[in-house]
């Protein structure tokens, strides 16, 4: 069935809101030096000052410019989410399409593997590891992206096992295809669709997971991320400075994990007809 | 013929169920357009029609659930439906009119039992309590014969026939005083459609049923009467029976022709053109084989006569040519004796008799080969007196020896293109073109080098082709057949037969088809007549005439006829 | 509306990764295994004899498979290590913060389950509607926040300006009540953090439910039960709602995965004393073996609940039967 993902989401409403949240943060994060006015790492001012001209959202408790940090905050979220969000499809689409063409006992093992981690909620595998290694942000991208495959892995699999069936698929076999030639020129782009939601989920749970780590205080120490801002923020709710540095952090991580439930909302509508024409209040 | 005020057979009571005028329309569709109905207690009417026709739509619309927009009146008891509010509606529904729905997959919930189910609408109008009304259920259950162990199953653990019967127990329980089936014998195997068949006709004798099928076999076994849809409106009603051995609309007549069963003896043939709303008009004009001038401006109304209504501006099926008293004489012998024939539009009707028997003669009669002695012809209501070029227009012959009815000074393409020629139709190269299109319409090649060719460098088959194209170059209505397979092999013979099939199919073609073999002639023509020494000894629909023959010269016929197997006693089948 | 089937041998992997990952990960790093297992501090502070004692259960000297067997039949024995902080087996210290959060998870889980299925089928029913768009806009959105953020807003708006509700813990401490006043107290603390755990996972549910309402709604044997005449009631719970419910059923022992990990992030953020705020601390202390008993108790609970519903699905969708 032809699909057209892009165009389905741009037209549905959700969908628009989505990808106008997305840029928004998307240009922030990149803008982030330019106008972030200072090294959101250095100690720029005193301890604890309320919002003021120079700086927009006040100081944190060690005297960092949190405007700044809102923003570079935002580049930590966005490249972890995507460098996990492309990872991890990268290993479901090997695992899944490799069980799906080669079947037998291999699919077999690698499904029960993938049922196995499924159940495991990731969060506390990674606060284990965690606790023994202290993880970089690479190494966190590689746990969580270890972690965040077998979900995709199962639905790319089921996708993949009723292409194979598919009469123009048969018809390139009968042309002598081997089945990576198949693999790469006939299911991948069939799969897309499919591809581009299990993406944008894996994106969202790991900007979720990344944020919620650093709030434990187990992320990168040298990163800046929103989680560790609400960690140090919630310390000092006794005092009204939660509203310029809790609140911002907070709002900016739930609008970015809302615009990707948008856009993926937008376009699960697509893949499944029968959800079509969503429109949000 | 005027419409009468009442539809059913009997005038005297009034029916249980009026609907009037009935439209219903999906956005710019129009579903049904203008559908009077009538049925009264203890009648069942089916309502044939082919997929997407309506019907399932009309019974839903009795029902009100349709989400279509309804206009019209739909009258249960007195009271119009339409006119009621939704929650008097729902009291209704299932108490007083019920539906057996077509037999899908999840048509029934999958999380309950299906005890639960027949019981749910018992309970819920208040007419039991939950004891009694599983009690009920149970006898319904039982009633319809689902073993009570599968009671407690829940729907898709039962077979499809066992989810019919469920599907009527449930339909049943609230005893309505009208039953709307819907396909109720589709989804069945052929053993449990006759027992379910049984148990329907056996149900409660005061019910009025609604039968809504594309099946015919279906509408024979359940019901009384018969009314035929197409285009969203009634065609054809009547009794069941007489409507399906003697259907008077073009319509009808071609389902029935289409429909595999083991009565008719015809083979298998389809209807031209496919089925689309023309924008004015009687909606199956484009593919009916006797379409006038008003049929494509005014939907035609339907008209009554003794008990069956047609819609149709011509009356339904008319006597494309018919002969009374015809007489031809050669000196003292009467080769045709006092002759009444007649052949209907759309029609095959095949003359059989040996040979002496005057069935060339009368051929050659109709066409003006011979001057009748005595009697009058009749084309198209009208007397034939003269034969000028307009008759040939429509009237065609084909001979029984195409080595010597085609020149052999001609080439194919001269041939084919000769009478168009006479007539002076069109210049040269319409003349050729059109010639050309004819001959691939017979399956024969339209290359330059083919249509060169002539006739003696041809088979017989391919001849004889070549001839029928001839005669339908003119586009004639009917074609008489002179024994046309007579010289040719049998291979051939098939195959010159069905290609007359598919010739009457595709052009709405009426024949004349003459042989001296019944076997053949039951395969081709929807009736036969026997001629014997210049007489018709015997004239009837084929499938009566070759079963149950009432002269005895038609038994000798039959019983002499080529069998392929041997029986001890009595008419060949 | 098929379930995936986790079968026995499912379930047996997953057990064994839990139980390797919390066995290799401390032989992994460098130096003493003892080190790794209890951390540098702990083990300034003990004897020799407590160290010999501990190389001695642990099979610490022995070949890898002997300390895996022996790890494994510690296990099941209930014996999770020894927490040198709290001076008691980890297994009674996390027993004593565990009642809290299930407290927490149970009350949560239950209502958001609850609540989800009632507005969505609310929602389904409605496609379409101001009511429906509404909720829908606004549940997509709550969806958005996570859970810990949730609680920090409903801490500081309910708890800090408005001072509704008690800013930490589960109990007042030293209040001695008991009875009733008891009860009301324990559920004024749990009120916020039970909120907020519900809020951020009403949406999934609801999600769920709507869209599989959408679904049903098209069946034929909704049309079937209208034609029975039946009233909108009957339609929207018993036939169409009851058929909606169950993928949210499926979804109970994943949705329990995610509401525990949500509970050990409410907890920090309300300061109550559950299995969440043990882990934290265990954290910051580098209690080990606390930290990895945690992690076998929770990952082991949540594997059994999977467990439990797949083993009872069947009850309620009688399509799916058992296929162990």
């Amino acid at each position: 069935m032809h699909i057209d993902l892009k165009k389905e989401i741009r037209e549905s409403n959700p969908g628009q809101i989505g990808i106008v949240i997305l840029i928004l943060v998307v240009v922030l994060a990149v803008a982030a030096p330019i106008i972030g006015r200072y090294d959101p790492i250095q100690q720029s001012a005193a301890t604890l000052l309320s919002p003021s001209q120079n700086h927009w959202l006040g100081t944190n408790h060690v005297g960092q410019d949190i405007w700044s940090q809102l923003l570079y905050g935002a580049r930590t979220s966005l490249l972890v989410g995507f460098s996990v969000g492309i990872l991890g499809l990268l290993l479901s689409i090997l695992f899944g399409m490799s069980s799906a063409l080669i079947g037998g006992i291999y699919d077999r093992v690698i499904m029960r593997i993938v049922d196995a981690f499924i159940i495991i909620p990731m969060v506390i595998v990674v606060i284990l590891v965690a606790a023994y290694i202290k993880p970089s942000l690479l190494l966190l991208i590689s746990l969580l992206s270890v972690l965040t495959w077998p979900g995709g892995a199962r639905v790319i699999r089921a996708q993949t096992l009723s292409l194979k069936q598919s009469g123009h698929i048969s018809a390139s076999r009968t042309f002598g295809a081997g089945w990576l030639y198949i693999a790469w020129r006939h299911i991948l782009p069939d799969l897309m669709p499919i591809l581009l939601v299990e993406f944008i989920y894996g994106v969202r749970r790991a900007v979720f997971m990344e944020a919620g780590l650093a709030f434990l205080g187990i992320g990168d120490p040298m990163v800046v991320s929103w989680g560790t801002m609400m960690h140090d923020a919630l310390r000092f709710s006794y005092l009204d400075v939660w509203r310029w540095w809790l609140v911002p952090a907070g709002v900016a991580l739930s609008l970015t994990i809302i615009g990707l439930t948008f856009i993926s909302h937008a376009a699960e509508a697509v893949l499944d007809p029968r959800l079509r024409g969503e429109a949000v209040a | 013929m005027r419409r009468k005020r009442c539809l059913t057979q009997d005038c005297e009571v009034k029916p249980l169920l009026e609907i009037r005028n009935l439209r219903v329309s999906y956005g710019n569709d129009t579903v049904l357009d203008g559908i009077d109905l009538d049925l009264s207690s203890g009648e069942t009417l089916a309502i044939i029609g082919e997929s997407g026709t309506g019907k399932t739509t009309l019974g839903m619309s009795i029902m009100r659930l349709t989400e279509g927009k309804v206009r019209g009146s739909i009258k249960f008891d007195g009271k119009d439906l339409l006119a009621l509010s939704e929650e008097e509606m729902r009291r209704i529904r299932w108490n007083r009119v019920a539906m057996v729905f077509q037999n899908v997959n999840n048509v029934l919930n999958p999380v309950y039992s299906v005890l639960e189910q027949v019981a749910e609408p018992i309970v819920e109008h208040g007419l039991r309590n939950k004891e009694e009304a599983r009690e009920r259920a149970r006898e319904l259950l039982a009633m319809v014969g689902l073993s009570s162990s599968r009671l407690s199953a829940c729907p898709h653990q039962l077979s499809g026939g066992e989810q019919q019967r469920v599907l009527l127990a449930m339909a049943l329980a609230n005893d309505p005083e009208l039953l709307i089936l819907d396909e109720p014998l589709s989804s069945l195997d052929v053993a449990t459609r006759s027992e379910l068949a049984d148990l329907l006709k056996n149900d409660n004798g005061r019910r009025a049923r609604l039968v809504v099928t594309h099946n015919l076999d279906t509408a024979g076994k359940l019901a009384d009467r018969l009314a035929v849809l197409y285009g969203g409106r009634i065609v054809e009603i009547g009794g069941t029976q007489d409507i399906l051995q003697y259907p008077r609309h073009p319509y009808t007549r071609a389902l029935i022709r289409a429909y595999p069963n083991m009565t008719t003896v015809k083979d298998l043939q389809g209807i031209k053109g496919r089925m689309s709303r023309p924008v004015s008009g009687c909606s199956f004009h484009p593919r009916c084989t006797q379409v006038i001038d008003i049929c494509r401006r005014e939907p035609p109304e339907l008209s009554w006569n003794q008990g069956r209504a047609v819609a149709c501006h011509r009356g339904g099926i008319v006597t494309i040519l018919s002969v009374e008293n015809l007489s031809k004489n050669f000196g003292t012998l009467k080769a045709v004796n006092s002759v009444n024939m007649r052949i209907e539009a759309g029609e095959t009707l095949a003359l059989v008799g040996q040979s002496g028997s005057g069935k060339t003669t009368l051929a050659k009669t109709i066409i003006g080969l011979h001057q009748p002695s005595q009697g009058e012809i009749f084309f198209d209501g009208v007397k034939v007196i003269g034969r000028g070029k307009d008759f040939y227009r429509k009237v065609q012959m084909i001979f029984q020896n195409p080595g010597e009815s085609l020149s052999h000074r001609l080439s194919v393409l001269e041939l084919v293109m000769e009478p168009l020629e006479v007539q002076g139709i069109g210049n040269k190269e319409e003349r050729r073109q059109k010639a050309i299109k004819v001959i691939g319409e017979v399956e024969l090649p339209q290359a330059e080098d083919f249509i060169n060719k002539y006739p003696h460098h041809l088979s017989g088959g391919e001849m004889q082709r070549v001839a029928i194209a001839r005669a339908l170059v003119l586009d004639p209505v009917l074609l008489i057949a002179d024994e046309p397979t007579a010289f040719l092999d049998a291979s051939v013979e098939a195959k010159i037969l069905k290609l007359l099939l598919n010739l009457q199919e595709s052009r709405g073609l009426s024949i004349l088809y003459i042989t001296h073999n019944i076997a053949a002639a039951r395969k081709v023509s929807d009736r036969i007549a026997v001629m014997l020494d210049g007489r018709i000894v015997e004239e009837g629909p084929s499938n009566l005439v070759v079963t149950a023959p009432k002269h005895a010269y038609t038994r000798r016929l039959l019983q002499t006829a080529s069998s392929l197997h041997r029986f001890e006693t009595g008419v060949t089948q | 509306m098929k379930a995936i089937k986790h079968n026995l041998v499912t379930y047996g992997i997953a057990f064994l990764f839990i139980v390797a990952l919390n066995f290799i990960l401390p032989r992994m790093m460098p130096g003493n295994p003892l080190t790794a297992i209890y951390g540098d501090e702990a083990l300034i502070a003990m004897t020799p004899e407590l160290k010999a004692h501990l190389v001695e259960r642990f099979a610490l000297d022995k070949p890898l498979w002997e300390q895996f067997g022996a790890y494994f039949i510690a296990i099941f024995r209930g014996d999770l290590g020894y927490s040198y902080y709290y001076n008691a087996p980890v297994l009674k210290v996390i027993l004593g913060h565990l009642p809290w959060t299930l407290l927490l998870v149970g009350s949560s889980l239950v209502l958001s389950t609850i609540l989800g299925l009632m507005l969505g089928i609310e929602s389904g029913w409605r496609r379409g509607s101001k009511t429906d768009r509404t909720l829908l806009a606004g549940l997509m959105s709550l969806n958005g926040f996570p859970d810990f953020f949730v609680g920090m807003i409903l801490l500081l708006v309910f708890g800090v300006m408005l001072g509704f509700f008690p800013l930490a813990g589960a109990l007042t401490p030293y209040s001695g009540i008991s009875g009733l006043s008891l009860v009301l107290d324990v559920l004024k603390h749990m009120a916020l953090p039970v909120a907020a755990l519900t809020l951020a996972h009403l949406a999934s549910g609801y999600l769920l439910t709507r869209n599989t309402m959408i679904t049903v709604l098209k069946a034929p044997f909704m049309l079937t039960a209208k034609a029975k005449g039946l009233s909108q009631k009957v339609l929207k719970y018993r036939h169409a709602g009851r058929n909606s419910m169950l993928p949210v059923i499926t979804m109970t022992g994943i949705r329990l995965g995610r509401v525990v990990t949500g509970a050990l992030f409410v907890e920090l953020v309300f300061a109550y004393p559950g299995v969440g705020q043990l882990t934290y601390q265990a954290l910051l202390s580098r209690d080990y073996p606390v930290i990895q008993g945690v992690f076998l108790m929770v990952a082991i609970s949540v594997l059994l609940a999977n467990c439990a519903v797949d083993l009872l699905y069947p009850k309620i969708d009688p399509r799916v039967s058992y296929a162990y």
